[in-house]
Parts: structure tokens; sequence; C-alpha cells
């Protein structure tokens, strides 16, 4: 299993104009190496923050982070071919006009050309999406976007999942889609949502909440602790 | 959504002449003609190419309302372009400015209906690999030219949803409700496209990454 470690992370946006520096995440120790892990916390609170360092996509301000040892500052592209990142709208990570254009591009790194055809197809078939290769990105349903996204980035065989809100666009019948398509990965995964049925199937659950992780534990106590959380800011 | 549909980026799959025909020579036709589009002083001759443009886009069976759609995308920004350039050169110039930019873009989507996206990257990397000498990196200069490419449709739709978004708040004729906008948009666009190239560990390529899979 894969070991991400934070210690004494500390995320801040300097100072601009009049507006004063702010700390949008404060980490001193967490070490992740659960399979499913979840991130639950209000918008704005520094869960994307979180997962975005995981992958080196926001690098600290002071601290380190590291994926199985190795630095996201130091050896950004090593980390970043261990642990693949699903953003919250699938439109913002399908950069090719088409599903089976955007997995040959996430398999030129690895994959020889006169393969990489063949071996997107085998992928886009083992997600039931070979029927939809050739359809412009904009007309899949949210549901196959999604899942199209979630191919291209699994297209590199990362060892580590991170999904930044992924169920959040979708319906219903997608999210159930992509739970069940979760459930199914080998890959460690580590996803932010506000879906809570989706985090009662994770192992362990991080509650962020004004930039800081206030609670760290089971699935179902998480769940409980951010009601609170949500119910106490309302009252 | 209005950006998804316009057509320039979109491979159309088919088995036409111009689909066969080799990469590099579409590619050079593209060249050729933009450059001689700087050449063209007379309006007639303008609007012949471009009327030779539109009947390769015939012979390509890519379809006429594809056409249409392609020339209809541009139309409001080449509209004031025409008016503008009446005001200053008079019409002659105008309409040869414009018919030019059209037969540049019907040639370009030439190019890109009958050529998938993979296939022009490859293109692409090995019309570029004599310039790794002078330092640039082929694989990154590729990804360039597919990124724009499909950015143009991108902004193109951008424009219109901001003009449909001006106009219900009653403010289609104030020209920063509809630029801004659009400028913010774009600048986001390519903030979140860096981010999913970075997340994928594409546009870092190394020593090794050229070794590999090549």
């Amino acid at each position: 299993m894969n070991t991400l470690e934070l210690r004494d992370v500390v995320v801040r946006i300097p100072a601009e104009d009049e507006r004063p520096a702010r700390t949008i995440l404060e980490v001193p120790r967490l070490s992740l190496g659960e399979r499913r892990i979840g991130v639950l916390g209000a918008n704005g609170s520094g869960k994307s923050t979180l997962l975005r360092l995981l992958n080196g996509l926001q690098e600290p301000s002071s601290g380190t982070v590291t994926v199985n040892g190795r630095d996201t500052r130091r050896e950004g592209r090593a980390v970043r071919a261990d642990v693949g990142f699903v953003f919250t709208d699938p439109l913002s990570q399908l950069v090719m006009p088409t599903g089976r254009e955007d997995l040959e591009l996430s398999l030129r790194r690895t994959v020889h050309r006169r393969d990489r055809r063949a071996h997107a197809e085998e992928i886009l078939d083992r997600f039931g999406l070979l029927h939809l290769a050739d359809q412009s990105v904009y007309e899949l349903s949210g549901g196959e976007r999604q899942l199209m996204a979630l191919a291209s980035v699994l297209a590199v065989e990362p060892r580590v999942l991170v999904l930044d809100e992924p169920s959040t666009l979708l319906d219903l019948r997608n999210r159930e889609l992509l739970r069940r398509t979760l459930a199914g990965l080998p890959q460690q995964i580590v996803l932010a949502t506000h879906d809570l049925e989706l985090v009662l199937d994770l192992e362990r659950v991080l509650v962020v909440e004004d930039a800081r992780v206030v609670f760290d534990g089971g699935a179902a106590d998480a769940v409980a602790h951010y009601r609170r959380l949500c119910l106490a800011e309302r009252a | 959504m209005s950006r998804a549909r316009y057509p320039l980026g979109d491979y159309v799959p088919g088995a036409s002449w111009l689909h066969r025909a080799p990469l590099g020579a579409k590619f050079l036709g593209v060249v050729l003609l933009g450059l001689g589009t700087f050449w063209l002083r007379s309006w007639v001759a303008s609007v012949a190419v471009l009327a030779l443009m539109v009947l390769l886009f015939a012979t390509a069976r890519l379809g006429a309302r594809r056409l249409l759609h392609l020339l209809a995308g541009p139309a409001p920004l080449l509209a004031a372009v025409l008016v503008f350039q009446w005001w200053q050169l008079g019409p002659a110039p105008a309409v040869s400015i414009v018919a030019n930019v059209y037969a540049c873009i019907v040639a370009a989507s030439l190019l890109t209906l009958t050529a998938p996206v993979p296939a022009l990257l490859d293109g692409v990397v090995s019309a570029a690999r004599p310039l790794r000498r002078l330092g640039v990196d082929p694989e990154r200069l590729a990804l360039v030219i597919a990124i724009t490419l499909r950015s143009i449709p991108y902004i193109i739709g951008t424009f219109s949803s901001v003009r449909d978004a001006a106009r219900a708040r009653g403010l289609e004729r104030n020209p920063r409700a509809r630029a801004m906008p659009v400028l913010i948009s774009s600048v986001a666009y390519a903030q979140r496209t860096g981010d999913a190239l970075a997340a994928r560990g594409l546009g870092d390529h190394g020593p090794d990454a050229e070794r590999e899979g090549r």
C-alpha cells in the first residue's frame, strides 16, 4: 500500500494590496495509508487544497508532502505518474475533442504510437465506454463524461487515485454508477465529497473545517461530526 | 452548449480523398494558403480562393451544415472587421480581408476535420524533431498546437454564451459586459487545462519521457 505523508504543511495565499495574507490549509502531521479515504468539508474549508497537495498540483508554502517517500515539490513528475487526479468537472479534465483522443493523449508518455489506439480501446471497453469513443466529449451525459475522465486518468495506471468531488455534478443514477466503478478499482483512493452516502463506503474519513483537519476516524463518526458542525453553524 | 459544436477541432471519420491524403501534404497546403493570402491583393482572387476551399470541403464530404456552422461562428467578429475595414480602406480591401480569413479558417478545418488529433500530434512531433537541436521540445510543441486547436472552439462558444447573457440583462450594447467575461473565462479555461495536463504529467517531458513510447 502507498503512504501519503504531510508534515508541518501550511498553504498560504500571500498578502496582496489591501488584502492580508491568509492561511488556507494547515496540517501539522498526517499519514494516509488506507485503501479508501474520504475528505468531508464545507465549500472553502480547504479540502480541495489538501487533495491538490497530494499530486503536487499545489505546493505547500512550508512543510513537506511525500508520496511513498517522494517529495511532491522536488519530484513532482514522478509523483504525478503515481497519483492520478480527477477533477469535479470532467470537461476540465478531458482536453481532447473525443474520449478516444483523450485516452491516446494520456498514453503518449508510456505506450508506443502503433499500440496506442488498441490500448485506448481496451481501456474504454473495460469501462463500457467503447461505443462512445468517437463521440464529442460535450455530447456525453454527465455520468459518461465523468467515467471517461476517470478512464483517461487510469490509463496511465496510477497507484493512487485522488478525486475532487467527483459526484457533485451527477444525478442519482450516475452517482451509483460512479460509486460501483470506484469500489471495483484496485488503486488507493482519496476523495473529497459532499455525498455522505459515498463516504459511508470508506475506511477512513477526515473532516476539514476552517483550513484544519478537525476530525479523523471512521466514516459513520465522521459523518456525524460533519453534520454537527454544519448544524452548529446554522444555529 | 454552443461551444461544443463549433466544428474546427473535431475530427470527422471518413474515407474521402482528403481523409486519405498524407498529413504532411495537408499541413503544407494550409501553411501555403495562410502565407499566400498575404499576397492576395484583389477581392476577386480572395473570393475565388474561398470558393475553392468551399469546393474542397464539399468534395471531402464533410457536410454543408458543418460548413455553415464553421462560417457562422466567427461571423459577428468578422462582420465588425468588415465594417471597420470598409470605413478605413474601402469595400474591396474589406471584402478581401474577410474572404482571406474565412479561406484560412476553412483550410484549417480541412486539416483538423480529416485528421484525428493523435495523428496531428504525431505529425507535429515528427516534423519538429530536427528543431530539438535548437532546444525545442517536439512533444511540448505538439501539445501546444493541439491545445490551441481545442481552445478556439471554446473561446468562440464563450463569445456566444456571454453575448446571450449580456442580452438577457439588457447589456448587449455594453462592450465591457461582453469583453470582460470572455477574458476571465478564457484565462480560467487556460488554468483548468494547465491543471488537467499537469495532473496527468503531460507537458513536463524530460529526457526519459522523450525516449519512452516513441
